[in-house]
């Protein structure tokens, strides 16, 4: 056999084997397979300075409304003094003692000072 | 509607399912029938063609379109079934099965059968890029500079490829020519 004859020998043979079509078991597995959830997708690092530009900073109006809102009413309980009156009916705990007269006291013999 | 490969990917690119599914549909058969000649083996060509496709899936914000995507799926094709090959032993030539063959011709003859069966398991035989040209350039009908670009390399490379598998595959199938 020569060389063209065995190409085309190889040609017939391999042609032969056909590829699978629509409809094959094996591609209807497949696809099944990939009808299922799919994967995260990886971003490319360069799309970022296009999603930037893209960023819309309309402000959303609700939220803004809200929190104005709280700063209202946190500005008015400060004027108020509401928390202060809260304050001051708390109890005295270890926290609030002063030691600082218990560490600096002087030594009661010698009267020398740490 | 522009529904061309380039179209879908864009698409897909935005997380769009739908337009997956569609390209799904489009490119599976093919690159199924092309992982089924590289492997001759059916179970492990179906893991690779959905492998494939979901690296389509997950790569496709990444994708740039300097080739056809037809291309750069043969070349992710080849490379899973080049991986999946070194990983897995060697079988014995007679343990390689007969690959399934729908088209109408193939029990024309015993003879033929026989003949196809042996230049199988020979092409199973030829070391991964070897066979990988040769399932490319005969059945996929690629040019020389196609299967440069899905093999990553050079097409005076592919060319050599050719060669060596063709002188392999003659090799390896002397006595069925020299019965002719």
């Amino acid at each position: 056999m020569t060389n063209d004859e065995f190409d085309k020998f190889l040609d017939s043979a391999l042609k032969r084997t056909q590829a699978p079509q629509e409809g094959d078991d094996a591609v209807n597995r497949v696809l099944k397979r990939l009808a299922g959830p799919l994967p995260r997708q990886k971003q490319s690092v360069w799309r970022l300075p296009t999603v930037l530009l893209d960023w819309q900073f309309a402000p959303a109006w609700p939220r803004m409304a809200a929190l104005a809102g709280c700063l209202a009413v946190g500005f008015a309980i400060g004027l108020s003094g509401f928390d202060r009156g809260m304050q001051s009916g708390t109890s005295r705990g270890a926290g609030n003692i002063d030691i600082g007269g218990l560490v600096f006291e002087p030594e009661t013999v010698t009267g020398g000072r740490p | 509607m522009d529904d061309s490969d380039e179209a879908l990917m864009a698409k897909v690119a935005r997380g769009d399912e739908r337009a997956f599914r569609e390209l799904s549909r489009r490119h599976v058969p093919a690159m199924l029938g092309l992982a089924r000649r590289i492997l001759g083996n059916a179970t492990d060509a179906e893991d690779v063609a959905q492998e494939a496709m979901l690296r389509v899936w997950t790569h496709a914000p990444r994708w740039q379109p300097l080739a056809a995507l037809r291309t750069w799926l043969s070349r992710v094709v080849v490379n899973l079934c080049l991986d999946r090959k070194r990983k897995t032993t060697w079988v014995d030539l007679d343990a390689v099965g007969e690959i399934p063959d729908p088209a109408p011709l193939a029990g024309e003859s015993a003879e033929a059968s026989e003949r196809e069966r042996l230049l199988a398991a020979a092409i199973a035989e030829l070391p991964g890029r070897q066979r990988a040209a040769i399932v490319l350039s005969y059945t996929e009908g690629m040019s020389n500079a196609q299967v440069a670009e899905v093999l990553d390399t050079t097409v005076s490379a592919v060319e050599t490829l050719l060669v060596r598998g063709k002188q392999n595959l003659r090799r390896a199938l002397t006595d069925v020519i020299d019965g002719e």
